[in-house]
């Protein structure tokens, strides 16, 4: 009760600088990215028989299951699949979901789960012992045992040899288990009412693969029958398939030849290979093959090829005679230029294809070739398609249709009848770096000033009415924005529109796939333009640098490339050099490139600046100027002992006063050094972890701690600003009496533990780290709390002056959240074990408690679920009170931070209506009060 | 294969724990927790995470056994806060004892004993604990609403009403007033000093500050006590007496 009571004093003495309901998607942004989607696994779904509602079901490339809301594009609930598999899952998942049944499975390397449709619960998980998963399928019985609620699920696993499993739909416990024993390649599996097909690839004597179609009784799993198709001259492999078919709606093994003048199409379940010849019209040389057939088990079994070349492309219908296992062409989707896609969706029994192309959108029925609705594209993207999902919903004679398109790049769109309905920027999933980029026009301003100041009186005054006069042109526009401006500071939700002040500002961020975005914090993180800058899966960047609107990317290659900030357009590339980049550095507007090995790739010609750098074998080296060989200090830790992270101080960190003052009104001198380097070295034997707090200049250990009983393999973060810094860990000691669980540990450096004393230093006004008296060692206070959950990364508010209060900003990777911990809080001077006496409460101090509970308006991302936060950014704005917070690595998260409030900004409790309401009022109440005094008086004048 | 299917179902066989999350006064429909609800076991070196399922359950189905170790057992879920739990697991796996325990405290400092097995040495058995909601974290500030009955309880306001209230209501009151009455209270009222200042200030154009400090001119008492004497006819000389 008593830490309840000192949590509740907590909130009270820490300004509460928690959001308003109102300024949710206001202040932040959130893309909540699930990775580019799988085109085999994406699909619509309705989740319930109750609601004719559909969600847009996907498993992305980073094995991320969700559901999307296919209304507004919003994810209703997702799952990284990658975090329960052991081991890399390698690529996309499997995703199978039917109609009716309110749970889909997904698998992605030995991991398969299944999980209800409508709230993405858990309904069973399974671990595979060996192997992983090469095929799932979910058994659709036709039979009267099948109950609505769970659908069995075949599992293919592949573990050198082919293993079917069918597992319960509502336990994901075995069933049947039946085992290839022939070595063969494991392939799909498919199935019927009655039978379960294994379809496997069984080397030829020569080259290239049999086709082999075993069939399984679907009760027991027992083997009924076996054949191979002489598939051995066209297949070399499991890619040259193009389709083996789910279930009765396509009971397909479809392949091509290799001349790809036919394509051969068997009936699973039959032996016969149909041929059918491809009617090449084009003139030009096929790239792709895809089919296209519907999932839904009533479906009639009709399905589509399409046919792309490289300059456009056409599609075939064939229908499917079950009983004669014979395939016939129906009709043909004629050629038409440019990128094209097509989607299957059914109703009841039909078929229905829709083709996009770049210009528009039809939808064929399967049954014959007139089109039933055909709309225009409003704004077709430049991208290439690389799938489509559709759904056609019939209404009396018309039909409409929506579509999510997968974009090459990952991103996907819901197009509505034509009209783009939504865009999920997924591509931004995998952020490995981002830069806030300083506006143009305050920079150019600064330069003219610049100007002005070093030119002679005369010349500085003519430029000055120069650049005045220039000004005026703009003076058009402005006086027309006016009434806008009046109307909307008038209207609007904020009093004045704080763009100008900084808040909104473009951030560049790349992706590991090579991908550059431009975001704007101002429009709620909208995508300014993106563009593929590298054609690769791995983009190690490491540093963005913006200078005088160009944005220079640095990847670990050497390499380098520099943007347009405004547009994007790629100014220069460099080649990469042969060295492994480990991180970049600038010194004095000099570019370097430290290696692996903590060496600057070369020497810098600055005699202020100096370099720390680590080393992969977990050394800290420092550097001097112009001498790349030999380090000048070089720091090893304890033997056994590692380096695992260095941070320093940020570049912009004001300190608005040097020192603390006391509520006696004495003062501590704060210890600013701007040298200082906090070193994390870890033990993952000995659990041991030691943080060392170095001065940059000499090397010299200021101070050092070391914590025992740590769990390296658990997060590690640390930071430091100011005159304080901070690190956690997850600590469990063998001994009982100690605590067990995350901690967070705070420490303030002093010049001196005397107030009014500087301690060494005395009344010295400089000081040096190499010269004379040695460098004096700080005065260090620390308190540690235990905390709830672990912490991956911490960054500080940056404010312009430093006067607002800081907070310690922190990543929690279990609850998906950023908290940000208000300095005061974290004060280490707080009294421990009795009340603060009455000059320390005025101070702001409160009693110690080991556990520190996060508050819940300290949640800078409330309730959203900011999943695989990597990095936070804190960027200044011109107000004050304001820091602009960036978050990436998985999902794109955005928002303002005020941590001592927004108390230079008339927020949205400022009531304007209010204000002209009274001043309303007072008009009236003057209007009307003048003449009746008025007359007072006149009356007095004749009485008297 | 059979074999592999007896290793397999052995597998499954294997201790669970189990923490079911039943409706409290806090949380009345545990169903409604967000997706991303989690159970996790940690203790050095490892970490094991359960997601929630359908009947609002974390089950760990295979705690490992390499060894006796005590695990910190962690709920999280979005706004709700659960009690953490201690859980030891003895080296064959099974869960020897479910206590709460307390955060920054002696992790021997055990609280309520959720679960103890009987006999060590039993045979595995599935365990089965409730987890406790201790609260909800509020995210959002309150702002503050505007409401008519504020603005009456600030005291500006509430001055100003009662100001217009006497300017309004005051001519009324004295309409309705006996006569006699009134003209008593005239007569008091003329006879008060601010009204005589502001009498003689509309009728003189304002009061000669200057030349009364000089004694050139009559100041503004003087003027009043002119004022109850005209008015009245009478104690004229009481007043000059009382002058003098």
């Amino acid at each position: 009760m008593r830490l309840q009571a000192a949590l509740f004093f907590a909130a009270c003495v820490s300004p509460a600088a928690a959001i308003y309901t109102d300024e949710v998607n206001h202040i932040d942004f959130h893309h909540a990215l699930l990775g580019a989607p799988s085109p085999d696994s994406t699909f619509f779904l309705k989740p319930s028989t109750s609601s004719n509602a559909s969600l847009l079901y996907t498993v992305s490339d980073k094995s991320i299951l969700g559901a999307v809301n296919p209304r507004d594009g919003t994810l209703v609930w997702r799952h990284d699949l990658s975090r329960s598999a052991s081991g890399p899952t390698g690529g996309a998942g499997i995703l199978r979901g039917l109609d009716g049944n309110n749970a889909v499975v997904g698998a992605a390397g030995d991991y398969i789960s299944s999980w209800g449709a409508q709230d993405g619960k858990l309904v069973w998980e399974n671990k595979i012992a060996e192997g992983s998963v090469a095929d799932l399928e979910l058994l659709e019985l036709e039979d009267a045992s099948a109950t609505a609620s769970g659908r069995d699920t075949l599992a293919l696993v592949s573990n050198g040899a082919g293993v079917v499993r069918r597992l319960d739909g509502d336990t994901g416990k075995t069933k049947w288990e039946y085992k290839d024993d022939g070595g063969d390649t494991p392939f799909q599996v498919s199935s019927s009412p009655t039978e379960v097909f294994y379809i496997s690839l069984q080397s030829a004597m020569l080259k290239g693969y049999k086709i082999k179609v075993t069939s399984l009784d679907s009760l027991t799993g027992r083997q009924t029958r076996q054949h191979t198709l002489s598939s051995d001259a066209d297949v070399t492999g499991p890619e040259s398939v193009l389709f083996v078919g789910a279930n009765t709606a396509s009971p397909l093994i479809v392949w091509a030849d290799k001349s790809q003048k036919s394509l051969k199409v068997n009936v699973i379940g039959s032996k016969q290979v149909n041929t059918v010849s491809i009617d090449n019209t084009s003139g030009q040389e096929i790239q792709q093959i895809t089919v296209h057939a519907p999932h839904k088990l009533n479906a009639l079994s009709h399905f589509l090829v399409l046919y792309r070349t490289n300059a456009g492309s056409w599609a075939e219908v064939y229908h499917v005679d079950l009983k004669s296992a014979t395939v016939t062409k129906a009709y043909q989707l004629p050629f038409v230029s440019g990128e094209s896609v097509v989607a299957t969706s059914s109703i009841d029994a039909n078929v229905y294809f829709t083709r996009i192309t770049d210009s528009e959108a039809i939808v064929v029925s399967s049954a014959s070739h007139g089109i039933l609705g055909r709309w225009n594209l409003e704004s077709p993207s430049s991208e290439r398609a690389s799938g489509a999902v559709a759904e056609v919903v019939a209404k009396g004679s018309s039909i409409a249709v929506r579509s999510a398109i997968l974009r090459q790049s990952g991103d996907w769109e819901l197009i509505r009848n034509g009209q783009i309905e939504w865009n999920r920027p997924e591509a931004l999933v995998d952020a490995v770096a981002a830069a806030f980029v300083d506006s143009d026009a305050q920079e150019d301003l600064a330069h003219e000033l610049e100007i002005e100041g070093h030119d002679s009186l005369h010349g500085a005054y003519i430029h000055r009415v120069k650049r005045h006069v220039r000004d005026l042109q703009h003076l058009p526009d402005w006086l027309k924005e006016l009434p806008k401006r009046i109307l909307g500071s008038i209207l609007g939700d904020e009093v004045t529109n704080l763009d100008s002040f900084g808040v909104a500002k473009p951030v560049i961020v790349a992706t590991r796939k090579g991908r550059v975005y431009a975001l704007d914090t101002g429009k709620q993180g909208a995508v300014i333009w993106s563009v593929q800058a590298v054609e690769t899966s791995s983009w190690n960047v490491k540093a963005i640098l913006i200078e005088l609107g160009e944005a220079t990317i640095y990847p670990s290659d050497g390499s380098s490339i520099t943007l347009d900030v405004s547009t994007g357009a790629i100014k220069s590339r460099s080649a990469p050099k042969d060295i492994n980049i480990q991180s970049i550095a600038t010194v004095e507007n000099q570019v370097l490139a430290i290696q692996a090995d903590g060496t600057p790739a070369s020497s810098f010609d600055d005699s202020t600046g100096f370099l720390v750098t680590t080393s992969a074998d977990g050394r800290v080296l420092g550097w001097a100027k112009s001498d790349n060989k030999v380090p000048v200090w070089e720091f090893v830790p304890p033997s056994g002992q590692k380096v695992i992270q260095a941070v320093a101080r940020p570049a912009h960190d004001p300190v608005a006063s040097i020192g603390k003052v006391l509520g006696n009104r004495s003062v501590l001198y704060k210890y600013l050094n701007s040298n200082l380097a906090l070193v994390t070295a870890v033990d993952p034997k000995g659990h041991t972890a030691g943080f060392y707090l170095l001065d940059g200049v000499s090397g010299k250990v200021l101070h050092e701690s070391i914590q025992i009983g740590v769990d390296a393999n658990q997060p590690i973060a640390s930071t430091i600003s100011e005159n304080w810094f901070a690190y956690s860990f997850y600590a469990d000691s063998n001994d009982e009496s100690a605590a067990k669980g995350y901690q967070l540990v705070v420490s303030e450096l002093y010049e001196s533990d005397i107030p009014n004393d500087r301690g060494p230093l005395g009344s010295a006004g400089n000081y040096s780290s190499i010269h004379g008296d040695s460098l004096p060692l700080p005065h260090v206070v620390s308190q540690s709390f235990v905390i709830a959950e672990p912490i991956s990364h911490m960054a500080v508010t940056q404010t312009r002056q430093g006067i607002t209060t800081r907070q310690l900003l922190c990543t929690l990777p279990s609850s998906n959240s950023i908290v940000g911990i208000p300095r005061p809080v974290l004060d280490p001077r707080r009294p421990v074990g009795r009340d603060p006496t009455s000059a320390e409460a005025e101070e702001g101090l409160f009693r110690y408690a080991p556990f520190l509970d996060f508050d819940g308006r300290w949640y800078l991302s409330h309730s959203r679920d900011v999943a695989d936060i990597k990095t936070v950014l804190s960027q200044p704005t011109l107000l004050e009170s304001t820091s602009l917070i960036f978050a990436f690595g998985g999902d794109v998260f955005g928002t303002r931070a005020t941590p001592s409030q927004a108390f230079d900004v008339l927020g949205k409790s400022f009531s304007k209506l209010q204000l002209v309401l009274t001043v309303v009022a007072l008009a009236v109440g003057v209007s009307f009060l003048a003449p009746m005094a008025r007359k007072k008086q006149v009356n007095m004048l004749w009485k008297a | 294969m059979r074999l592999f299917l007896a290793a397999w179902l052995c597998h499954l066989a294997a201790a669970s724990l189990t923490v079911s999350i039943p409706p409290s006064t806090l949380l009345p429909n545990p169903h409604s927790l967000p997706a991303n609800t989690h159970a996790t076991l940690t203790t050095k070196d490892r970490v094991l995470t359960a997601s929630l399922t359908r009947s609002s359950t974390l089950v760990f189905s295979d705690v490992p056994s390499t060894g006796p170790s005590s695990y910190l057992l962690d709920i999280r879920s979005g706004e709700w806060v659960f009690a953490p739990y201690r859980v030891d697991v003895a080296a064959d796996g099974t869960v020897l004892g479910v206590w709460e325990t307390f955060r920054g405290n002696p992790w021997d400092n055990r609280g309520a004993e959720k679960y103890v097995v009987d006999v060590v040495g039993q045979t595995k058995t599935d365990v089965v604990i409730e987890a406790k909601v201790v609260g909800r974290k509020g995210f959002y500030e309150e702002r503050a609403k505007f409401s008519p009955l504020s603005l009456v309880k600030n005291p500006m306001i509430l001055l100003a009403i009662v100001a217009l209230g006497i300017t309004l209501g005051m001519p009324k009151l004295m309409e309705n007033m006996d006569p006699e009455m009134r003209a008593e209270f005239e007569q008091h009222s003329r006879s008060s000093p601010i009204t005589g200042a502001t009498n003689s200030a509309m009728a003189g154009g304002g009061f000669d500050l200057a030349g009364w400090m000089a004694g050139t001119s009559p100041g503004p008492m003087a003027d009043a006590d002119a004022a109850r004497g005209g008015a009245t006819g009478r104690d004229t000389s009481g007043a000059s007496r009382r002058r003098g």
